[in-house]
């Protein structure tokens, strides 16, 4: 595979083209080009794919796409172009699986190919939802570790400082995220298991400096731990970016590459975002050198992952990857309906039916497209994990009428999703435990519907 | 050609989004001796109009609407002159200076909402993304804006949104245009707490609260 250093200098020496023209005149035609020339096609009804031959002609169309169109460097305003015989080697030389955590807790992610119903998915849970008060990202914290089925897990933000939100570029948000990570590490060390991996560092800092200074050891995080970075969409490979694929790869840390391919932005429908988002996935490993993926494809007007092309694209782009490259995958998903409502446990369910079948790993979603703070509710995401250990014993095939049932279930809602409840309306403040029983029965009701529907998901 | 049969041929080819059709239509209605805000109005908008639906009910996506827009813009380099020579004043609805907030990279929903402006009639003044926020208020007071439209993604940056509004207040210039604000993080709340004049989740429904606001 090219080095670190001459992927860095493709950002300086590609062609010279506007970001508009990038995108009128590369990606837009090359992207249509490429899913004409594969015949990529969503047939609008398929939740669940299970054509073989159509996954790997999308991961045809992410390699042609990636070799034809190139990424975009904004600060140089130049295209980043690699040869198609790059793009093959860096596939075939990508990882096959990460490692995680210290000590107890040290366990490796695996790539997962669609149809493996033998195994055991890793089981990822959390969000890096903006969390109010300290106890609760605290308590939040400690909570979701306490779950001995989980494997890592996504931490809260925290932003706020004496009172107030810290600004983004600020010092304020050094030392934001640098307490985030403090919180995290302590909260999981109350758990008892302290070894556990953060795979989303660091939820609080949107700069290189404060990912940097929040890296610094003594506050917690380890390179066994998860740093996140992120390609701007589409297809943008930004400086701050490449600053921390420099700076993690000099200390050897687990890099999750991450992309949001936008459904109705430039990569168009359900086509454009498979190819796209498996294309991300392979840029994730020749460009970032990504140990794992974050695969969270969106809708850029109601901003979650839930709609039945997203959740065809997403489950499309686990198994393309799955079966061409073994690169591991987890998908964030955004959903519709609010922490502890039917309608997102429904969505969770369907969308994990999906994703886990063609090759993704287990990952606990956002709720109410993440707006709404203090929404990260721990037993959601037990429950959430749960589904994903259920999803697992199922192939494609049979997931598809499963998911066929669900989708009905919370679809129409999608515009205008259920409310949810925070951590405080769920939780007793001393105990940490359940105490609002519209609450538990939400869960309980849908656990039984999906029982009824054939899929048993045993409690933990 | 009739200039109903005109009208509809403008129309057409605005939403096939063919800009040599459109160029094409356009120097045949001036040909003809139509009006070009008859042109405009009575062609493109209605064609814009159909792309604007199209994109909301997801049969179009973003790169079919820039394509209706470059058409539209390149019909408006040949119309605003032949306005300009008969006598005319260009009918828009307002002018809008929008951008992404200082420290926000994002830049898609804003590039949405932008050509959701210009197809709907505004004059639009992109600043792009990560701008400083006094360069937002010198750009309206330079263009005479209507509205000053931001932008912010991030739960970080939204702090911006507010610091723009202040700064109108501070200068005594608040009441001068109407704000409105957006983006993945933000809320109607988010918006009333700032003082914001218009709040919108999507890009469709903001080019309807933006008519509302300049109406």
């Amino acid at each position: 595979m090219i080095d670190l250093i001459e992927v860095f200098d493709r950002a300086e020496v590609g062609p010279l083209i506007s970001e508009t023209d990038y995108y009128m005149k590369r990606y837009v035609p090359k992207l249509a080009e490429v899913i004409a020339r594969h015949k990529v096609k969503w047939d609008k009804q398929t939740i669940i794919n299970t054509d073989d031959d159509l996954t790997d002609r999308v991961f045809q169309a992410a390699i042609d796409l990636l070799a034809e169109a190139g990424a975009y460097c904004p600060e140089t305003n130049r295209v980043m172009q690699f040869t198609r015989d790059e793009i093959l080697l860096a596939c075939s030389q990508a990882p096959r699986s990460a490692t995680f955590g210290e000590d107890r807790e040290r366990k490796t992610m695996y790539g997962r190919r669609p149809d493996t119903t033998g195994d055991r998915p890793w089981v990822h849970v959390g969000g890096g939802i903006y969390t109010t008060d300290e106890q609760i990202f605290m308590d939040t914290v400690e909570k979701m570790a306490s779950f001995n089925i989980v494997d890592s897990v996504s931490v809260p933000s925290i932003l706020h400082l004496r009172g107030k939100d810290s600004r983004v570029r600020s010092p304020q948000e050094i030392l934001a995220a640098c307490k985030t990570v403090r919180l995290a590490r302590e909260g999981i060390r109350r758990s008892g298991r302290s070894g556990l991996p953060i795979i989303n560092g660091i939820s609080a800092a949107s700069q290189p400096a404060s990912m940097f200074a929040a890296s610094y050891p003594d506050f917690g995080l380890r390179p066994s731990d998860g740093f996140l970075i992120d390609f701007l969409s589409e297809m943008v490979v930004g400086y701050e970016a490449l600053q921390k694929v420099a700076f993690y790869n000099s200390i050897s840390a687990n890099i999750g590459s991450t992309s949001t391919p936008l459904f109705g932005g430039y990569a168009g429908g359900a086509e454009g975002v498979a190819v796209t988002a498996t294309c991300y996935m392979i840029m994730g490993n020749l460009i970032f050198r990504g140990t794992y993926h974050y695969n969270a494809p969106l809708h850029s007007k109601l901003h979650l992952s839930s709609t039945k092309p997203l959740i065809w694209a997403i489950a499309m782009s686990n198994a393309a990857i799955g079966r061409n490259m073994g690169y591991p995958m987890v998908n964030l998903p955004y959903l519709g309906g609010g922490s502890g409502t039917r309608q997102y446990h429904y969505e969770m369910a369907c969308y994990l039916l999906a994703i886990v079948t063609s090759g993704g790993n287990i990952f606990s979603g956002h709720p109410a497209m993440s707006v709404q703070s203090d929404s990260l509710v721990p037993d959601d995401h037990k429950f959430h994990a749960e589904m994903g250990l259920a999803a697992a014993k199922l192939t494609r095939a049979e997931a598809e009428p499963l998911a066929q049932k669900l989708f009905p279930l919370f679809g129409d809602k999608l515009k205008d999703p259920d409310k949810g409840m925070t951590f405080q309306e769920v939780y007793d403040a001393r105990t940490k435990r359940i105490v609002n029983s519209e609450y538990q029965r939400a869960m309980d009701d849908v656990r039984g519907d999906l029982a009824g529907m054939g899929l048993e998901v045993p409690v933990s | 050609m009739g200039n109903e049969a005109m009208y509809e041929q403008l129309k057409q080819a605005i939403v096939d989004q063919d800009a040599d059709a459109v160029l094409e239509a356009v120097n045949e209605a001036l040909a003809e001796g139509i009006d070009p805000r008859d042109v405009i109005n009575k062609g493109l908008l209605p064609g814009l109009n159909v792309i604007g639906e199209q994109f909301e009910s997801e049969d179009i996506f973003l790169p079919e609407l820039m394509q209706a827009a470059l058409a539209f813009q390149a019909a408006m380099t040949v119309l605003e002159p032949a306005i300009k020579e008969a006598g005319g004043a260009d009918e828009k609805k307002g002018t809008i200076v929008i951008g992404t907030v200082k420290g926000d990279l994002h830049s898609i929903g804003k590039n949405i909402l932008k050509l959701l402006f210009e197809t709907s009639g505004f004059e639009v003044h992109d600043l792009g993304i990560d701008v400083d926020l006094f360069k937002f208020i010198d750009k309206a007071n330079e263009v005479n804006a209507d509205i000053i439209a931001i932008s912010a993604l991030l739960t970080t940056t939204l702090i911006g949104q507010r610091d723009v509004i202040d700064a109108l207040k501070d200068q005594g210039t608040r009441d001068k245009y109407k704000v409105m604000v957006g983006g993945g993080a933000t809320t109607q709340e988010w918006a009333e707490t700032i003082g914001a004049d218009g709040w919108s989740g999507s890009a469709y429904d903001a080019v309807v609260k933006a008519t509302e606001l300049v109406s």
